[in-house]
């Protein structure tokens, strides 16, 4: 009990230092490039939340960029067309998403893991051939279209502002998404993931909670996709592609899997990460040191760098053992 | 992140160029059209047959989900491609040295990344593929570069006429080893010992233990057999004339998986029943609906069947 205390202040005093940072970075940096770093890092620590959430009910998707893609491009074409603001038409091109994700949820509500897995990957080449094909004449084919920016870069200093709104929808998301995961409807989706029969012997019922966990995924990652199209100014079908559907799940897996700060902690290390190896200037070898980050985490930290602190400990006391065999010194407890 | 994106992105699928390069110019759909199309269907079948054969003894035997198995049709191809130009022997013989060679990375792989997580949930599985996609695909590109390339077959130009088709002999040729290979697969489960415990082992992997058969041998050779399959179809693919790069192999292994999903988890009458339905399928929506249809045709088939049977079509338990 005491420790349980402990551990929510420490958590308490991380968390508010962390947005302390977050808040004061830009005045450090004084930096465009790494301002726009940050901001990009924040709406991708948005999607990795919103894949994170979806999986915390026992479905891996491997195609949210149709999610991401499917929300920028109707807040998009809503800005255009109707001329609201960027900053309404988030929410709506997100709903939009999250109206596609309750969609494509009712043929994966029955499917095992990698039936779902399959049925999410073709979602996204799908949702990209239509809107090169079908949808050409609104989006813009391959060559995409412009979309309004956030704030309009002829106020001075609009990047501070941009950067404090999506950090502000930042918060704002990952909050929203630990109410979820703390009420009933995340007890809900943790049930149906460890068992689903014995969820329905307790009575819940799997196929209606997993479909919200689909339209609430959809939704926020969404609200990510329309961010990053109004931050750049520009979309193209690119969106779908297959590596923005992996990113996310690279980036949970680090931080841990099912958990609120590992998403953050994912995005944060990984990218810092891919910009340092940047610098030194790796091309191609920077994915395989990522999928080797990813391979050794999966096989040595199956929880993620979340539980690294937990984990440290046997590490060293495995170690301890195979240097007393070496030496062959007695073990003593 | 951003400049990642420009990185990997989805190729249009490279069987979209034969349907083009020879039906461009025609304006009346006839019988002879049709035919070709069938036939194109059934060739790039052969490839899907071939990947998803190996995805199904893999499946079968350790009752994981390689989404990497396209990697290995790509270094496949990459193999045959770098032996043939150093030594300038007959590609079709090449095939043998890249199904060796490939047994032999598949063995290290399974030994390294997935014995390691067996067993420890379905989603792992997955998320290690995506690691392995990582590390091969850019390994390549560090290797090999990421051009689109392409290699001469000896008999390229040579067709044979047939009623109102003419067929490039390589076509035929390519048949003809993917149902050599098929037989021989089908002849070693079915007569060797080894085959015999494979078969076993997939039947019953703990039965199979306590009769004294040694399962992770098993694993081991089951998985490289299962990358041999894939790189016999990259040597295919690269004989046939068709382009390729380090990013070729995403696609065409999760459609093989489509397929397996299609015929039902270790079948593999199923596999080759469903990899020549996806083949005619693709290249019918190439001609019909326009070659951006092509790799999403595959999807929305496979989205349709699980809708009505969530297990797939002769899947009977789904695992």
């Amino acid at each position: 009990m005491n420790m349980n205390l402990k551990k929510d202040a420490w958590m308490r005093s991380i968390t508010i230092g962390v947005i302390a940072i977050a808040v004061v970075a830009p005045f450090m940096l004084f930096n465009l490039y790494l301002l726009n770093l940050l901001s990009l890092m924040l709406i991708f620590i948005i999607f990795a939340s919103a894949w994170n959430l979806l999986a915390y009910s026992g479905q891996g998707s491997l195609g949210h960029a149709a999610f991401l893609g499917i929300g920028a491009y109707a807040s998009t074409l809503i800005a255009v067309k109707s001329g609201i603001s960027p900053y309404v038409t988030i929410f709506l091109g997100a709903a939009v998403a999250a109206f596609v994700g309750i969609l494509i949820g009712l043929t994966c509500v029955r499917l095992k893991e990698w039936f779902l897995a399959m049925v999410t990957f073709g979602f996204a080449i799908i949702v990209q051939t239509i809107t090169v094909s079908i949808l050409t004449p609104v989006t813009g084919g391959w060559d995409g279209i412009a979309s309004p920016r956030l704030i309009s870069p002829a106020i001075p200093g609009y990047q501070m502002i941009e950067y404090y709104s999506i950090l502000a929808i930042a918060i704002a998301s990952i909050v929203f998404i630990w109410y979820i995961m703390k009420s009933r409807i995340g007890l809900a989706f943790s049930a149906i993931r460890e068992n689903e029969l014995e969820a329905r012997a307790a009575g819940v019922d799997p196929v209606r909670y997993r479909l919200l966990a689909f339209a609430l995924s959809a939704y926020v990652a969404g609200i990510a996709g329309a961010l990053e199209i109004h931050h750049i100014g520009y979309i193209t079908p690119e969106i779908f592609g297959v590596d923005l559907s992996f990113w996310p799940i690279t980036y949970v897996i680090l931080g841990g899997l099912g958990t609120i700060a590992g998403p953050v902690i994912g995005t944060v290390v990984l990218t810092v990460i891919w910009e340092g190896l940047k610098m030194a200037g790796f091309t191609f070898s920077r994915y395989i040191i990522v999928g080797i980050i990813l391979i050794l985490t999966i096989i040595f930290l199956p929880k993620g760098l979340v539980d690294l602190p937990n984990q440290l400990p046997k590490w060293q006391e495995a170690m301890r053992k195979l240097r007393g065999k070496i030496t062959g010194s007695p073990e003593k407890e | 992140m951003v400049q990642a994106r420009q990185r990997i992105t989805i190729h249009p699928s490279p069987f979209y160029f034969p349907a083009t390069d020879y039906l461009t110019g025609e304006d009346t759909v006839d019988v002879g059209i049709l035919l070709q199309i069938l036939f194109w269907g059934i060739y790039a079948g052969c490839i899907y047959i071939l990947l998803a054969t190996g995805l199904n003894l893999i499946f079968g035997v350790m009752k994981i989900v390689n989404f990497a198995h396209g990697e290995f049709l790509m270094i496949g191809a990459y193999v045959t491609a770098t032996v043939f130009y150093f030594t300038g022997i007959n590609p079709y013989v090449i095939i043998l040295f890249s199904m060796l060679a490939l047994i032999a990375i598949g063995a290290v792989v399974e030994r390294l990344c997935f014995r390691p997580i067996l067993g420890t949930g379905k989603l792992n599985e997955i998320f290690l593929s995506i690691g392995l996609i990582y590390i091969i695909q850019n390994g390549a590109a560090v290797i090999w570069g990421d051009e689109w390339q392409s290699v001469k077959s000896p008999y390229e130009g040579i067709t044979v006429p047939l009623g109102p088709l003419t067929i490039p002999l390589d076509y035929i040729i390519i048949m003809g080893v993917t149902a050599v290979i098929l037989v021989g697969l089908y002849l070693f489960l079915k007569e060797t010992k080894t085959g015999r415990e494979m078969r076993a082992t997939s039947q019953n992997r703990k039965g199979a233990m306590l009769v004294g058969i040694n399962v992770e041998r098993i694993d081991v050779l089951s998985f490289g057999i299962g990358c041999a399959l894939a790189a016999a179809a990259g040597t295919l693919w690269v004989v046939s004339g068709q382009v390729f790069n380090p990013y070729m192999g995403s696609i065409p292994a999760v459609k093989a998986f489509a397929i397996i999903i299609l015929g039902g988890l270790g079948s593999i009458p199923g596999a080759i029943v469903g990899g020549l339905l996806y083949g005619i399928a693709e290249n019918g929506a190439a001609y019909f609906l326009g070659g951006v249809w092509k790799d999403a045709i595959s999807f929305i088939i496979l989205i349709i069947v699980l809708v009505i049977r969530p297990t797939g079509l002769f899947g009977e338990s789904g695992e």
